[in-house]
């Protein structure tokens, strides 16, 4: 496991990334509500390019099995990263797939030291 | 007439999970009352049912055959087949009604009927409820009125007519009450009803065989997709679900198409919490008849691997021009699986689901 300096934090502005390179992979570094967070740039349905795709919302439904009212909430505007391939849409703060939850995609350790952004890989 | 051939049946528990009735619409009309009464034997537009005019007796080639009284049931299927409990439904054409209240009036008829002149006096007999989707509050309402009579163990719901797809809320209230009651909701498609789901392909064929190879994928593959469109299996998960008369290959198909789309579309059915497959393997069924016949049997073995066991319930379809004698399955699934898994499709399936 080694540090890899990527960036300055005054280089990634909140809800932006950044895609670099480290030890062959690509890699996204993501900047949302104060948090920094690394991923592969792999989608684990067929490989696509996940970290450059849309940050969005997505819908959630809600059931009261009372009074059978459905409600499908849009919610978690700017935290689901959706691959650019197909859609597939994941939880930026987990790396989670929405639609598969066994589903969990490589994240990295980053941190912030001196103003720099680091990711351990 | 018992069949020597047949010895290996005898020995087996087999329950099947689809069982026809012929109900003409004066007898029907007898336990119905007025004016429904008269609609059904005076109307002026003939029978309020109809039939959509394609002729499905094979040119008299094979005999006509009719389920018109319990002994029929009790002499072809258990004395003849060795099936041990039959599961009545199916008062098909109900799904097509145009008349809501004509079609409430029919569901309690054909309820009533099932039970008094079929179930009462033949305690190996069971019967699914028979709702009208019509008018979604008088079906939970009629799951409710006959849910304690012991030999009803499921709900039945024709799905060749009601529009919109099953799995839209309005239809919620059927589901709570078949979930409140414990009991398993059946679909069955008619072929008489793909006149009114696709009038355009109806018209357009030219035999009795393009609608009957159509009906039943078709009305399966959109009640399935529409349950998942609206997460009816996540809204109600105690509930399960069963696919009558399609076989049993259609249903691998549909559930990796259910996920891949799923995967790229789950905004559009937020209601899903888990891949459609997860729901299939926990709470879907499907009966086997009419089992799809590969030219390879073996192909049919892995097909049915891939399903899973679990999944599957002997269904003979007795006494349509395509039913499955309980020889040909028995002996297919003696030759090619193992017992236990042998059994769970003869009738360990239908024990657990159906509660019997």
């Amino acid at each position: 496991m080694t540090d890899h300096i990527v960036a300055e934090v005054s280089e990634i502005e909140d809800g932006e990334r950044i895609l670099v390179e480290l030890k062959g992979r690509e890699v996204g570094v993501f900047y949302l509500d104060g948090e920094y967070y690394a991923f592969a740039n792999w989608c684990a349905h067929q490989g696509g390019p996940w970290c450059e795709g849309t940050l969005t919302g997505t819908f959630e439904g809600e059931f009261n099995r009372e009074t059978l009212e459905t409600r499908l909430n849009w919610v978690k505007e700017g935290k689901i990263l959706n691959c650019p391939w197909h859609g597939w849409e994941y939880d930026i703060k987990t790396g989670t797939c929405l639609s598969r939850r066994s589903v969990k995609l490589p994240s990295y350790p980053v941190r912030v030291e001196d103003g720099k952004i680091i990711v351990t890989l | 007439m018992a069949n020597e051939r047949n010895l290996s049946l005898k020995k087996e528990t087999i329950i099947d999970t689809d069982v026809h009735l012929q109900v003409k619409p004066d007898e029907i009309a007898k336990w119905v009352d007025e004016p429904f009464k008269s609609i059904m034997t005076k109307g002026h537009i003939g029978n309020p049912l109809p039939d959509s005019g394609w002729d499905r007796s094979m040119a008299g080639k094979i005999e006509k055959r009719q389920i018109t009284g319990p002994e029929d049931i009790h002499e072809k299927l258990c004395e003849e087949f060795h099936i041990d409990h039959p599961i009545i439904n199916s008062f098909g054409k109900l799904g097509k009604a145009s008349m809501s209240r004509l079609a409430v009036a029919l569901m309690k008829g054909y309820n009533d009927l099932v039970l008094q002149k079929y179930l009462d006096d033949y305690p190996h007999f069971y019967g699914l409820i028979t709702v009208a989707m019509q008018d979604p509050e008088a079906a939970a309402e009629e799951i409710y009125r006959m849910a304690d009579e012991k030999q009803y163990i499921g709900v039945f719901i024709d799905n060749t007519g009601p529009n919109p797809p099953l799995g839209d809320p309005r239809y919620d209230v059927v589901y709570r009450a078949a979930e409140d009651k414990g009991l398993p909701v059946s679909y069955h498609a008619y072929d008489s009803g793909f006149i009114v789901d696709f009038p355009r392909q109806n018209a357009g064929v030219e035999s009795f065989f393009a609608v009957h190879v159509l009906t039943h994928p078709y009305a399966h593959f959109l009640t399935m997709t529409s349950l998942f469109e609206h997460g009816v299996p996540e809204k109600f998960p105690d509930l399960k679900f069963i696919f009558l008369e399609g076989g049993v290959t259609w249903l691998p198909y549909m559930m990796y198409r259910l996920n891949k789309v799923h995967s790229i579309r789950r905004f559009d059915a937020p209601m899903l919490t888990k891949t459609p497959e997860e729901y299939i393997k926990d709470q879907f069924y499907i009966s086997t008849q009419p089992v799809g016949e590969p030219n390879n049997q073996e192909d049919m073995r892995k097909i049915m691997e891939v399903i899973g066991f679990d999944r599957m319930m002997f269904s003979s379809d007795y006494p349509h021009f395509d039913f499955d004698h309980p020889e040909g399955l028995e002996k297919f699934l003696r030759v090619n699986i193992p017992a236990k898994d042998r059994k769970k499709v003869l009738s360990g399936n239908a024990k657990e689901v159906y509660g019997i």
